[in-house]
């Protein structure tokens, strides 16, 4: 990270003052909040990329964003708003990259252990179903059943961590979820 | 009620988020979803999504939330430092091209071939006239060519060794 600094830039980096690389969020609320969500994101990043290490990536890049935000929440859960929607940004920048490697969420692990038989294997083999239904939409459709399902936001939420009009929101959500039905074999 | 959504998804996605599905819940609610093709996706999609993301937040390897506010606060440094010294740098080159300008300038004032030169350019160009004039150049002002060649090679040389040396 600080392989390419020179002498000036050190002396720099000492010469700044503390207020100037000071976050809004101090750092034991940082800490806690990062306790509380970081779980949430990593397995929200992982499933709308399908690529472990990259949500691993982007985990500390959202959180380091979301830090630098310099913008103050009225509630937890404006907070986690953000978090999300800076999360769902990083996603789709790194689609745009094409950094996003589909699938694979399901690793030889998971295989390993769905071979041994057991709990385990019945809840690998559900991980599996899950992540080859959802490798079949795209990354949007993915977050918007995420959200909904796994973190349980409201409506009104998703749009604002996506981006879009609530209305919009129903109609891509009811899309979403029909397709995925169908893939899963529910649908009617 | 409209296309997209139905009044009872509420209900549904509480029954099913609170492992109430299917047994537990209103019969009333369930031959709803028996004819409702909205609630039944809902109950199918959300049970399996349900399912699968406590599995998938435990499988997270996450670094020590010390360890993410330490690197956050030393990015954040090192940035500050980065746009702290990037005025500094512009006035190195804005002053490196003045001084450029002013040697160009001196010379262009001072230079007969150079005069002598553009005058010949509105008659036409001949790299014979140039080879010539590059010659009588260095004959009649061999300090001035050599310091400006010692500036253009001499100063982003010592700038390049100052900063390598800090």
């Amino acid at each position: 990270m600080f392989g390419d600094m020179t002498c000036s830039d050190a002396r720099r980096f000492e010469a700044i003052d503390e207020s100037q690389a000071a976050f809004v969020m101090d750092e034991d609320t940082f800490r806690a909040f990062y306790d509380r969500t970081a779980r949430g994101v990593w397995a929200y990043l992982a499933r709308v990329t399908g690529d472990r290490q990259l949500a691993d990536d982007l985990l500390q890049e959202a959180f380091y964003r979301f830090l630098r935000a310099d913008s103050t929440h009225d509630s937890e859960s404006h907070r986690r708003n953000s978090l999300y929607r800076i999360a769902t940004n990083l996603a789709r920048d790194a689609r745009r990259r094409n950094l996003i490697r589909i699938p694979a969420v399901v690793t030889g692990d998971d295989i390993e252990r769905v071979a041994g038989g057991g709990d385990h294997a019945v809840a690998t083999e559900r991980q599996a179903d899950v992540s080859r239904a959802m490798s079949r939409l795209k990354p949007r459709e993915r977050a918007i059943l995420w959200l909904a399902y796994a973190e349980g936001a409201s409506h009104r939420e998703i749009a604002g961590v996506l981006g879009v009009g609530t209305d919009s929101m129903k109609s891509m959500l009811f899309r979403a979820r029909r397709k995925m039905a169908a893939l899963l074999g529910h649908s009617k | 009620m409209n296309s997209v959504e139905c009044e009872f998804e509420a209900e549904v996605l509480a029954a099913v988020v609170q492992s109430r599905w299917p047994e537990r819940t209103d019969p009333v609610l369930r031959a709803h979803v028996e004819n409702c093709g909205i609630c039944s996706d809902v109950a199918a999609v959300a049970g399996v999504i349900d399912g699968c993301q406590e599995e998938m937040r435990s499988a997270a390897v996450l670094p020590d939330s010390g360890r993410v506010w330490w690197l956050a606060q030393m990015r954040a440094r090192r940035e500050a430092a980065k746009e702290a010294g990037r005025p500094i740098t512009v006035a190195q080159v804005l002053s490196l091209a003045c001084a450029m300008g002013l040697l160009g300038a001196c010379f262009g004032a001072t230079s007969t071939w150079f005069q002598g030169t553009l005058r010949g350019a509105g008659a036409g160009f001949e790299w014979k006239t140039l080879a010539s004039g590059l010659g009588s150049v260095v004959s009649e002002h061999g300090v001035l060519a050599a310091l400006a060649l010692a500036l253009v090679v001499g100063v982003p040389g010592a700038v390049y060794w100052v900063v390598v040396r800090e």
